[in-house]
C-alpha cells in the first residue's frame, strides 16, 4: 500500500467526510433542528452566537466540555465512564457506512445494512446499560424504557429499511445508492409506506417527541442521562446530534437516492445536505406537532399498525418485482 | 411492599413540579401502586404575619400568597374585612372587582392549558398559550398598574377606576382572546396524541370527588355542579348571567374541557360586566379600627373555593386570620387519581388539579411518622399553637 493511499484513507476518516466534517455537520443540524422547532412554536431559537446563531451548538458543546464532571459515588464507574465514549464510537462507525460525498461510503461491504440495523439496536442497549450503571431511580426507569421502546420500533424499522435492498438486490448501502443513481430514480417512489415507517422509526431512535419516552423530562427528569454531567453529557449530546446525521443520512441513502441528484453539476455533498436537511425539517415539525406517547401506547401502536404496514410494503415490492 | 415494587421520589425538586412538594410514589414496573404526599416545603408563616399587620397592610400580604390567584385571595380578604366592618362597597367597585377577577381566571386557565401541554411533552401548546396569556397580563397592567400582584382592592372598594379608554382596550383585547380560545377549544381536543394521554387518566368518580372535598374545576370535571359564584354570589356575580361548566368524564380530558369551557364563560362575564358597568364612586371610607367580630368569606378562585376566616378584636390588626387555599382541598384526591395508573401519567394527573403549592403551605402539617407524640393528643397540639402565638 503506497503512502498516498494511506494518506487519502486517513484524510477521509479524520477530516472529509470523516470525523471533523461529521461533527461540524452534526452541530449544524442541531442548529437547524432548534430553529425549526422554535419557529414552529413562534419563538426565535438560537440567533445570537455567530451568524444567525449558527455557532450556538458549538458554544453549548464547549461550555459542557468545560464544566465540572460530577461522578456520583454509587455509580458503576466502568459503564458510566465508557457509555459516552462507546456511544460516540458507535455513531461514528455507523456514519462511516453511510455514503455522504459520493455514491460510495468510507467503509462498505456486502451486508453492511444488516450491520447498521444491529448498531441501531446497540444504541438502545447502551442507553439501558448507561441507565443501569447510573444507579439512579430515574436513570433505571429511563434505561428500561429505552430497552422497551426498541421492542416497538426495531422490527418495523428493519423491515422498512430492507425494502430498498430488495429493489436493488443488494444488502450494501453504497450499492443501493449506486443502483438508484444508475436506474435514475429514487426508491421512495415504490416505497412510500416504507419511507413513512422509517421516519417514525428514526424519531424513536433519536428519542425526540413523540417518542422521547426514555428521556421524558416531566416524568423521569432526563431518563437514562440524568446522572451525566460536564464532559460526559457534552459527549452524549454530540453523539445525539451525530445520530441525527446518521439516521437522516441513512434514510436519504436508502429512499432518496443518497448524495446524487438530477443536476449533475452540483457536487454530491450539496445534494446530501439538501436532502438530509429536509429530513431534519420533517423531524423538527413532527416534534412540534405532537405530545409524548406513553410507552405502552407506543409499543402496542407499533405492533398494531407499523408492523403490518411494513410487511404490506414488502409484499407490494415483491408483487412489483414479479410483474 | 413486595420485591417487585420500587419507590420513586417526586420532588421536592423535580421537573414536573413547578414548586417544591414531595410525593413518594411506589411503582411496580410502569404502574403506580401507592402514593404518599408530604406538604409543607414552602410554609412561610403568612397567617402569623397577618396578626402583626394592619388590615390595609394585610391587603398587600394576602395577594402574595399566590402569584396567580392574587386577585382571588385579595378579593376574599377585602370581602372578609368588609364583612367584619359591616359595610358594602359601591356597586361600581363590585363590577371592577369582577372584571379583574375574571381576567385573572382567563390568565390562570390559559397558563394551565400550557402547563398541561408541557407535562405531556407538547411544548408547542405551552409556547402558544403563554404567548396569548401575555395579552391578558397586559390588560391587567393597563387596568391595575401591575401584571401579577395587582393590588386592585382597597377595603371598601377598589383603588383605581376604569376609564372609558381602558374599557375600549380591554374589549379589543377580549375579541382577540376569544378567537384564540376558540382556536384552542378546537385544536386541543382534535389532537389525538393529547386525547390519548388524557382520556381515562386520573379518574376521580363523582362520589369520591365529593367525599374527598375536591373543589373547583377538578370537582366540576367529575360532574358535580358546584361553583361559589352561583351558589353564594359575591361582588357582581349575583346579577351576571353565566353557566357552570361541568363534564361527566371524571378524567384529565374532562378537566381540560371544563377549563376551556370556563374560559368562554369568563369572557361572557367580562362582556356583561363591561356593558353594565354602573357609574358612581369606587370606594367608601372605612374606619381604621375594626369592631370585634368573626367572619368567613369564600371566593371562587381559578382553582376552586378559596376560604378565608378572619377574627377582629377592636384594634387595627386582626386577632386571627386563616386561609384555606383551593389546592389544599384538592391534594386529598390526588392519591386516588394516581393509584392504578401509569408512571407516565403522573405529571399530567398532578398538573390537572392545577396545584399551587405556596398557596397550600401556610398550614403546618403534622408528620405522623416523625412526631408520633402528637397523634391523638390535641392538648399538646393546642399547647404548641399557644407557644407559637406567644401566649
Amino acid at each position: 500500500m503506497s503512502w498516498q493511499v494511506v494518506a487519502y484513507d486517513l484524510f477521509s476518516v479524520l477530516i472529509y467526510p470523516g470525523i471533523i466534517f461529521l461533527v461540524a455537520l452534526a452541530l449544524f443540524y442541531q442548529w437547524v433542528d432548534r430553529r425549526v422547532y422554535a419557529r414552529a412554536q413562534n419563538r426565535y431559537g438560537p440567533h445570537h452566537t455567530g451568524p444567525r446563531g449558527l455557532l450556538q451548538p458549538l458554544a453549548d458543546l464547549i461550555k459542557l466540555l468545560a464544566k465540572e464532571d460530577i461522578e456520583p459515588s454509587a455509580v458503576d464507574k466502568m459503564i458510566f465512564r465508557a457509555a459516552p465514549i462507546l456511544l460516540l464510537t458507535l455513531v461514528f462507525t455507523a456514519l462511516f457506512m453511510v455514503p455522504i460525498s459520493g455514491t460510495s461510503a468510507i467503509v462498505s461491504f456486502e451486508g453492511d445494512l444488516i450491520f447498521l440495523i444491529f448498531i441501531m439496536t446497540l444504541f438502545a442497549i447502551l442507553a439501558f446499560l448507561a441507565g443501569w450503571g447510573s444507579t439512579n431511580r430515574f436513570s433505571l426507569v429511563g434505561g428500561m424504557r429505552a430497552a422497551l421502546q426498541t421492542l416497538g420500533y426495531e422490527v418495523p424499522l428493519a423491515v422498512s429499511l430492507i425494502g430498498p435492498a430488495i429493489l436493488a438486490g443488494t444488502l450494501s448501502v453504497s450499492n443501493i445508492v449506486a443502483w438508484q443513481a444508475a436506474e435514475g430514480f429514487w426508491s421512495i417512489l415504490l416505497n412510500p409506506l416504507g419511507f413513512g415507517i422509517a421516519i417514525i422509526g428514526i424519531i424513536a431512535i433519536i428519542e425526540v417527541v413523540p417518542f422521547d419516552i426514555p428521556e421524558a423530562e416531566t416524568e423521569i427528569v432526563a431518563g437514562w442521562q440524568t446522572e451525566f454531567s460536564g464532559r460526559k453529557l457534552g459527549l452524549l449530546r454530540l453523539a445525539h446530534d451525530l445520530e441525527l446525521v446518521f439516521v437522516s443520512g441513512l434514510v436519504v441513502a436508502l429512499f432518496l437516492g443518497g448524495p446524487t441528484g438530477p443536476i449533475p453539476l452540483i457536487p454530491g455533498i450539496i445534494w446530501f445536505i439538501i436532502k438530509t436537511v429536509i429530513i431534519v425539517f420533517i423531524i423538527g415539525f413532527i416534534r412540534a406537532q405532537f405530545a409524548r406517547f406513553r410507552i405502552d401506547q407506543m409499543v402496542s401502536g407499533s405492533w398494531k399498525y407499523l408492523v403490518p404496514l411494513s410487511i404490506l410494503q414488502i409484499i407490494i415490492l415483491q408483487l412489483y418485482l414479479m410483474i | 411492599m413486595s420485591d417487585s415494587t420500587f419507590t420513586i421520589p417526586i420532588g421536592p425538586q423535580h421537573p414536573a413540579l413547578k414548586e417544591p412538594e414531595h410525593i413518594t410514589v411506589t411503582i411496580d414496573g410502569e404502574y403506580v401502586v401507592d402514593v404518599k404526599v408530604r406538604l409543607g416545603y414552602v410554609h412561610r408563616g403568612g397567617e402569623k404575619a397577618f396578626e402583626a399587620r394592619t388590615y390595609t397592610q394585610g391587603l398587600y400580604l394576602v395577594e402574595r400568597i399566590c402569584g396567580i390567584c392574587a386577585m382571588a385571595h385579595q378579593l376574599c380578604y377585602a370581602n372578609n374585612v368588609e364583612g367584619l366592618l359591616g359595610i358594602t362597597p359601591p356597586r361600581r367597585a363590585d363590577f371592577i372587582r369582577t372584571i379583574i377577577a375574571e381576567l385573572e381566571r382567563v390568565h390562570s386557565h390559559l397558563l394551565w392549558v400550557g402547563i398541561a401541554g408541557h407535562e405531556i411533552g407538547w411544548d408547542t401548546l405551552f409556547m402558544y398559550t403563554w404567548r396569548d396569556r401575555e395579552l391578558v397580563l397586559d390588560l391587567m397592567e393597563l387596568a391595575t398598574g401591575n401584571r401579577v400582584t395587582h393590588a386592585t382592592n382597597a377595603i371598601g372598594g377598589v383603588r383605581r377606576d376604569l376609564t372609558p379608554d381602558m374599557i375600549n382596550q380591554i374589549l379589543k383585547g377580549m375579541r382577540h382572546l376569544e378567537e384564540r380560545v376558540k382556536y384552542y377549544a378546537k385544536a386541543v381536543p382534535a389532537e389525538r396524541t393529547v386525547m390519548k394521554r388524557a382520556v381515562g387518566v386520573g379518574i376521580l368518580k363523582p362520589q369520591e370527588a365529593v367525599d374527598l372535598c375536591a373543589v373547583g374545576p377538578t370537582l366540576r370535571a367529575s360532574g358535580i355542579k358546584r361553583d361559589i359564584r352561583k351558589d353564594d354570589p359575591y361582588s357582581a356575580y349575583d346579577e351576571t348571567p353565566f353557566d357552570i361548566i361541568t363534564n361527566d368524564g371524571c378524567d384529565v380530558a374532562a378537566r381540560v374541557l371544563v377549563r376551556v369551557g370556563e374560559l368562554f364563560e369568563s369572557l361572557k362575564i367580562l362582556d356583561y360586566c363591561i356593558e353594565h358597568l354602573p357609574s358612581g364612586p369606587i370606594r367608601v371610607r372605612v374606619p381604621i379600627n375594626v369592631p370585634p367580630a368573626e367572619n368567613v368569606s369564600i371566593v371562587e378562585a381559578p382553582r376552586g373555593e378559596d376560604i378565608h376566616y378572619g377574627k377582629s378584636n377592636g384594634t387595627d390588626k386582626p386577632e386571627r386570620y386563616k386561609v384555606r387555599a383551593p389546592t389544599l382541598a384538592n391534594w386529598a384526591s390526588v392519591p386516588t387519581m394516581l393509584k392504578g395508573g401509569y408512571v407516565a401519567d403522573l405529571p399530567i394527573t398532578l398538573a390537572a388539579i392545577d396545584p399551587c403549592m405556596s398557596c397550600t403551605d401556610r398550614i403546618a402539617i403534622i408528620d405522623i411518622g416523625k412526631r408520633k407524640k402528637w397523634v391523638g393528643s390535641t392538648d399538646q397540639l393546642r399547647r404548641h399553637i399557644k407557644k407559637c402565638h406567644g401566649k
